[in-house]
């Protein structure tokens, strides 16, 4: 009974809240936004048992990479004024893109879900499994990601560096 | 019946975190008074009992909860009010994993000792924290004042650099005990503390410890020579004492995550708790183990003031480079050999 009433709270919690993202004007106020988007999902995977993923959530991208976000956006102080909001021929084909690519999926996927999940064999264990999927079925995907992350680390710092 | 444990159990961790803040601030008064040989707050006291000036602080917050709010002009008015809050909410949501004790057989029912058991209580503990930097992001920003918002970049850039040593010297620790749940890495540590087995991790972890909470000597966020008060410039009343709430219920979070995963958490030591529960009963060595765990506790809180009133501020470039340069390649290394030793089975 109160299962779905949290996951329904929640669903709606994170639609408004990424309705919120993209349509404040300030950047700053977007950006928090998207945190508490972040953050709201991160309750959803909670509430499905998953820990693990719920918590890596909230340390990768709600704790880290939104606050860089968020510095960079302070940093570069970006008037809240200077964005004015136009219909552009370019924003409409990229709603219907969306729209098109959600109903793709959607009529793909929606026959194929069921309405009853058993949370209860998910296990607690999750760690542990994700551990050992990572590093037996997708050792190389996962070794070779961190060095493609470390590759556009290095090369961003070299475009940025000044030359002296 | 669940339920009603799990409130008293929140209500009972929060009377006592709500104790800490004016604590800490009585402390971090009379602590360098003791230092400097001077007296400090030692007035205010009940009817003819000064008690070492202990109620200083009750006065303290008894005139910030009735001063004027303020919103400066040009301040984002919600966004202001909301800073605080960020402070505050992830700071006692951290104190809901930390374990208190094994679990309390009491009539006829099991309770655990801490408000969540997560197998991943480690990790939460992290992620939440890690929250925490909003606070004061948003507050520099709101403030619409340069100090603030120097000092809130400040702290942002610090926090977020520091979170990486930190996260990198508890690794060790995982490795050595296998698991990321609080209570077991507490009860592996029976008859050796987690400092004894990985010294270099509790130091990286220290330093970034007094670094994550903004304290001296890594109080670059305020550092009041530079940027008058740094994020909370503007901040005053209730606000004002948020933070202050946040900042100290923060520091005692940590200074228990030190004792756990170094000092043997609510173990007490040279008897096993086993012993305890066998000789005086379940009920007395839940509460020594508490008595343990506060003192360990305690220990890091006096280390916090102690340390301010003995290191000079880093200056800020210094600071990124310890973070970055060092602690960074040493919680790697540490990682590396913790890892080898294990493999050979030291």
């Amino acid at each position: 009974m109160i299962e779905p009433l949290i996951f329904y709270s929640l669903a709606t919690l994170i639609i408004l809240s990424s309705i919120m993202v993209i349509s404040a004007r300030s950047a700053v106020i977007s950006a928090l936004f998207l945190v508490l988007d972040l953050f709201l999902l991160a309750c959803l995977y909670a509430s499905l048992n998953a820990h693990f993923v719920a918590v890596i959530q909230l340390l990768v991208y709600a704790g880290a990479i939104l606050v860089l976000f968020l510095f960079v956006i302070m940093l570069l102080n970006v008037d809240p004024k200077s964005g004015q909001r136009q219909i552009t021929f370019g924003g409409v084909t990229l709603c219907a893109v969306a729209v098109l690519v959600f109903l793709t999926i959607s009529y793909h996927l929606l026959p194929t879900m069921t309405t009853e999940l058993d949370t209860s064999k998910l296990g607690t264990d999750n760690t542990y499994r994700v551990a050992i999927l990572l590093f037996t079925k997708y050792l190389w995907p996962f070794e070779l990601a961190s060095i493609l992350i470390l590759l556009a680390m290095v090369a961003s710092v070299i475009i940025a560096r000044k030359p002296s | 019946m669940g339920l009603i444990i799990v409130a008293i159990k929140i209500l009972l961790l929060v009377a006592l975190l709500m104790q800490i803040p004016p604590l800490m601030i009585w402390v971090e008064r009379r602590g360098p008074a003791l230092m400097q040989r001077r007296r400090g707050p030692n007035r205010v006291g009940l009817f003819k009992w000064r008690l070492w000036g202990l109620l200083q602080s009750l006065a303290d917050a008894i005139k910030l909860i009735f001063k004027e709010e303020i919103v400066p002009a040009g301040a984002h008015r919600q966004l202001f009010q909301l800073a605080p809050l960020l402070g505050v909410i992830p700071a006692f949501l951290v104190a809901a994993a930390i374990p208190f004790g094994q679990p309390l057989e009491i009539f006829s029912m099991t309770v655990p000792l801490s408000i969540v058991q997560l197998d991943v209580g480690f990790l939460y503990i992290l992620a939440i924290s890690s929250l925490g930097v909003y606070s004061i992001a948003v507050a520099g920003w709101a403030s619409n004042s340069k100090y603030s918002l120097l000092g809130s970049l400040r702290a942002a850039a610090q926090m977020i650099s520091y979170e990486i040593p930190l996260g990198l010297s508890l690794i060790p620790v995982v490795l050595i005990y296998g698991t990321l749940d609080l209570n077991s890495i507490v009860v592996a540590q029976h008859d050796v503390w987690g400092i004894f087995k990985a010294p270099l991790s509790f130091i990286i972890f220290l330093v970034c410890m007094f670094a994550e909470t903004n304290r001296a000597p890594f109080d670059m966020a305020e550092g009041e020579a530079e940027l008058v008060a740094g994020f909370h410039t503007e901040y005053g009343s209730t606000k004002f004492a948020a933070f202050f709430l946040a900042e100290y219920v923060v520091m005692f979070v940590l200074s228990c995550l030190a004792a756990t995963l170094f000092f043997g958490g609510w173990q007490l030591p040279l008897v096993t708790h086993e012993w305890l529960v066998a000789n005086w009963g379940a009920i007395v060595a839940a509460l020594l183990g508490i008595g343990s765990l506060l003192a360990k506790a305690t220990f890091f809180m006096w280390l916090f003031v102690w340390v301010r009133w003995t290191l000079p501020r880093f200056r800020y470039d210094r600071l990124m480079a310890l973070g970055w340069k060092f602690l960074l390649p040493l919680g790697l290394v540490n990682i590396l050999v913790t890892a080898l030793l294990l493999t050979v089975g030291w």
